[in-house]
């Protein structure tokens, strides 16, 4: 209840802003001459394109051709205080036209796990190690007012495959001063068991998302949206190598947060289920989005409220904050915080008198329980281009820390991780 | 009655506004204002592991409005 008090706080508060927001816009248009029947034509010296920087994807393309084409490259490295640590290295592309607003992109990605954490020791398992495999491509075609994009994506590892696909609408009004947009998405998972053929053992997992959203140019540095997403799962999602201790009642009601491997080996019941999930799942999201630039400093903000069938409810809020030291040099802070409850069927401990009566819902999923996270950092982008063409050439780098506490699980109450990026972007 | 009072706020906010004209977009092209998606690949991912949330990524920037 609370937290939907707050979501609910956090959008009203929103709102108002931009009300007051366009409001004072109002009254200065109420102070300006009449507009004339005809758009007025645009000074001499100004143009619409970014006065502070070379344009972007959504620039005019330089060096006089319409046609830009980028390559980009990042290593992302994460570590945790659960023996968990991930390798991603990527690369991507873009070829487009911006004036004739068509485009092509395409993405790979791959990751290398390692994971050691109480869970995995707990089973006497050995340490974990994945290698996961992901590409995306990607088109865009938007000519006038209205737009469509596609894209399409897949992912591997040795026991998950994932393909999905979708396409998004995109209609431009009141002169482009108001965006809205249609998408709709499909997903269809494998799930398996490393070393063992998806035929003989697979379970896949089905999910359609809609996304519906509105953006809004309020005045000449302020941006606002709000986007609603709906995701509908169908399947059985239960990660096969997970398996859920359970308890007698009396003991179960005993064990504390953060009990250890040792503990719950000693307190346990001999049977040890694997994870079984609900079948289907329906999510939603909403989040308000917000981008203000004044003279050399750009705010980002972004809040997200979440609930979905399974009776978990979220606020996300992120936040970053960009400072133009010069004009190669731009800095920024990032916090992000979120919160969320519990799923309807997560229980610290379950109970059970035996093997006959195992609950029949039981995960062992911490983030499918209580828990906050806050995150804190922040990134650094150098733009090494010649002159004229400062983007050509751009180093990003961001370094990032979290804090995550699990009030309500086994093992582990609290984890501390860390995320370091740092890629190049080529425009030719 | 709250979900729709907040629907009905959030809806004026979207037609309250002024106007802009393509020449004055040039703070709304900024590279930090017109970037669909600022986390990075791997960052995302960390976000999908940590949260138990989806949704959000959609963005509808208008950028430079240069077609």
């Amino acid at each position: 209840m609370q937290l939907a008090r707050a979501r609910a706080g956090l959008v009203l508060a929103l709102s108002a802003v931009v009300l007051a927001v366009c409001a004072d816009a109002s009254a200065d248009e109420g102070d300006a001459p009449a507009a004339p029947a005809e758009p007025a034509a645009p000074p001499p010296e100004a143009t619409p394109t970014a006065p502070e920087g070379p344009p972007t994807a959504e620039g005019v393309a330089p060096h006089g051709s319409n046609v830009t084409a980028r390559a980009s490259a990042e290593v992302g490295a994460y570590m945790d205080s659960t023996a968990t640590s991930v390798l991603t290295p990527s690369v991507a592309g873009t070829v487009e036209n911006p004036t004739a607003g068509w485009g092509i992109s395409g993405r790979y990605l791959v990751d290398v796990v390692s994971a050691a954490s109480p869970d995995i020791v707990s089973t006497a398992s050995p340490n974990w190690k994945e290698v996961r495999h992901a590409g995306n491509l990607g088109f865009r075609y938007k000519p006038g007012n209205y737009g469509v994009s596609a894209s399409a994506s897949t992912s591997y590892t040795p026991d998950y495959l994932s393909l999905s696909g979708g396409a998004q609408l995109t209609q431009e009004l009141d002169e482009k001063n108001l965006t809205l947009i249609e998408g709709y998405g499909f997903g269809h998972d494998t799930i398996g068991r490393t070393g063992t053929p998806f035929s003989v053992f697979s379970r896949t997992l089905d999910y359609h998302s809609i996304q519906l959203g509105a953006s809004r140019v309020v005045n000449t540095g302020l941006v606002i949206g709000f986007f609603g997403d709906a995701v509908l799962e169908r399947g059985d999602q239960s990660k096969p190598y997970r398996y859920v201790p359970v308890f007698a009642p009396d003991i179960a009601a005993r064990i504390p947060a953060g009990a250890s491997a040792t503990t719950i080996a000693n307190s346990r019941l001999q049977a040890r289920p694997l994870e079984q999930l609900p079948l289907d799942r329906n999510r939603f999201a909403i989040t308000g989005r917000l981008a203000w630039r004044g003279d050399s400093t750009t705010l980002r903000f972004d809040e997200r409220g979440y609930t979905d069938s399974w009776g978990q409810r979220a606020s996300t809020t992120d936040a970053r904050y960009f400072i133009d030291a010069s004009r190669r040099f731009t800095i920024w802070p990032h916090a992000r915080f979120h919160v969320q409850n519990g799923a309807d069927f997560w229980k610290r401990a379950y109970s059970s008198t035996g093997v006959h009566d195992l609950p029949a819902l039981r995960t062992g999923d911490r983030e499918l329980g209580p828990l906050f996270t806050f995150g804190g950092g922040g990134g650094m982008r150098i733009a090494l281009g010649g002159v004229g063409a400062l983007d050509d050439l751009v180093w990003t780098t961001t370094l990032d820390g979290f804090y995550t506490a699990f009030s309500d699980a086994i093992y582990v109450t609290k984890r501390y991780s860390a995320l370091l990026t740092t890629g190049m972007e080529v425009t030719f | 009655m709250t979900k729709l009072l907040l629907f009905t706020l959030a809806a004026l906010s979207l037609t309250a506004c002024t106007h802009v004209r393509p020449w004055e977009r040039g703070k709304l092209a900024h590279p930090t204002m017109v970037g669909p998606n600022l986390p990075g690949p791997a960052e995302e991912h960390v976000y999908a592991v940590h949260e138990g949330a989806v949704g959000g990524t959609a963005s509808a920037e208008s950028g430079c409005g240069c077609n």
